[in-house]
């Protein structure tokens, strides 16, 4: 699985990072950093994908 | 004990439903519900008129979205369905009026992302793990000092201004560095201008001149603080705010001031509300609560189903930028909608059994924090976490809280609101 996020679509919700906070967090600009852009643990990613208010992530199976 | 048993109402007359009628907010819920019912299954754009403000001329009515599906297409295109000509009223108000009681509630891209970006760095889970600490001894004060009333009362509290209240508004403040001689008057305006005019809480019965003196009141306090933090920098949100660059661009005073009355306001209310009715709806529910008390792993779903029960932000407003289709509705540029979270969150499409309060629900894809889109609420982590550490020390602490009477609900569309709760601590001698 390969994880992306879109800084300019992301708003900080910071959901992504309640759900997966070892691969994703909101970081000093206020937008969303990937810091493991491929991810051991895919579950929560998808869910963070899923769940992202503005559809900033995308998830490549 | 249960005080309004949750048993289906009689069959609902849509006729004599008004969406924009405060005093049918203060039925009920299972009448609202049961009315919101029909509406989404047979009026999914139901039409109503806008209500009559003093000062203000009655626009042209709205569409009341009630469906989960519609609400989520809708939310999730700003671009075609806008929220800068207003976003927390039903009438269109002058541009700076709404812009500085919403602030990024009522701007649209790019302006609200740039602003948003300053806020969502101080709003991040990791920046709340940090606060949690502070949430919890608030939580446990506040718990200490209802128990302290109830013992000076023979047991009775109220548990609006007992327990509900002063958490979020201390967790807001102490966030903020509002000084503790102001914190009253920040309860008080807050309480104004999300009053939804009830005029139980208004002075004077003039709900308009109450709510300009009570921003002008808040801003007021917020230039202070705003100066005193520049001198004098500290860590809290306010210095945040007033050293904060987007793109080498600061927050003007007022952009600080209407965020300032947003948090204040948006951290109190929301969270008052999703407490004292979280508090009442587990009375009406004592098996889920007796279920939810024995096991601290239900406390994430468990308040993910308050949210989703109460929906304290009832809806939110768009206003169409174009002409277009939505599920099956022909609108013009100009049409309003408002989005009830309430009613979407009762989707029978999208939640199984939804007339059922289940704290163990998941998943819950509630839209009681907002549904897609950039206007998400941006204090959902704040909320999650005071509610779960609220509701576990509730059950802890106060096991023997029992409601023993109505509630006064708030006469407000806006914001699904208790005013007054009464309750006992039964083990208090």
């Amino acid at each position: 699985m390969r994880v992306t996020a879109d800084r300019e679509l992301c708003v900080g919700s910071g959901a992504c990072e309640m759900l997966a906070p070892d691969v994703f967090e909101v970081d000093d600009d206020g937008t969303v950093h990937v810091l493991q852009d491929e991810p051991d643990d895919p579950d929560p990613v998808r869910q963070a994908a899923q769940q992202c208010p503005t559809r900033a992530l995308s998830v490549e199976e | 004990m249960s005080v309004e048993a949750p048993i289906p109402p009689a069959e609902v007359d849509l006729a004599t439903v008004d969406l924009s009628d405060r005093d049918w907010w203060v039925r009920p819920p299972a009448e609202r519900h049961a009315a919101l019912d029909r509406l989404r299954a047979e009026r999914p754009f139901a039409f109503f008129a806008e209500p009559e403000i003093p000062g203000i001329p009655a626009g042209p009515g709205y569409h009341a979205v009630t469906r989960y599906a519609d609400l989520e297409a809708i939310s999730s295109q700003p671009a075609v369905f806008c929220s800068g000509r207003g976003a927390v009223s039903m009438q269109d108000v002058p541009a700076e009026l709404h812009e500085f009681y919403g602030s990024l509630i009522s701007m649209d891209d790019p302006r609200h992302a740039k602003i948003r970006r300053i806020v969502s760095k101080t709003f991040t889970p990791r920046m709340l793990e940090r606060t949690l600490d502070s949430v919890r001894t608030v939580v446990d004060d506040v718990l200490a000092r209802a128990r302290a009333t109830a013992e000076a009362n023979d047991g009775a509290i109220d548990v609006v201004a007992d327990l509900a209240a002063p958490i979020p508004l201390r967790v807001i403040c102490d966030m903020m560095g509002v000084p503790e001689a102001d914190r009253p008057g920040v309860l008080a305006n807050s309480t104004i201008i999300l009053s939804g005019g009830d005029p139980e809480l208004i002075e004077n019965d003039d709900p308009f001149t109450a709510f300009l003196t009570a921003g002008m009141e808040m801003a007021a306090l917020m230039e202070r603080l705003a100066g005193e933090r520049l001198a004098d920098p500290r860590d809290d949100l306010t210095t945040a705010l007033v050293r904060s660059e987007v793109d080498g661009e600061r927050l003007s005073h007022q952009e600080i001031a209407s965020f300032f009355i947003l948090l204040l306001v948006a951290g109190n209310e929301t969270t008052r509300n999703a407490i004292s009715q979280g508090l009442l709806t587990l009375s009406e529910w004592p098996q889920e609560r007796a279920r939810w008390a024995a096991d601290p792993s239900l406390d994430r779903t468990g308040v993910e189903e308050v949210v989703r029960w109460v929906s304290p932000v009832t809806w939110m407003r768009r206003t169409a930028t174009q002409d277009g289709e939505i599920g099956g509705h022909r609108f013009t540029a100009g049409e309003k909608f408002l989005l009830f979270y309430n009613a979407a969150n009762r989707d029978p499409a999208v939640f199984a059994d939804p007339q059922r309060f289940d704290v163990g629900r998941d998943p819950n894809p509630h839209v009681g924090f907002g549904s897609r889109g950039p206007h998400f609420c941006l204090g959902a982590h704040l909320a999650r976490r005071e509610l779960q550490v609220t509701f576990r020390a509730v059950f802890e602490q106060l096991p023997d809280l029992e409601v023993t009477g109505p509630p006064r609900r708030l006469a407000s569309s806006f914001v699904n609101g208790l005013k007054r709760l009464p309750a006992r601590l039964g083990g208090t001698r």
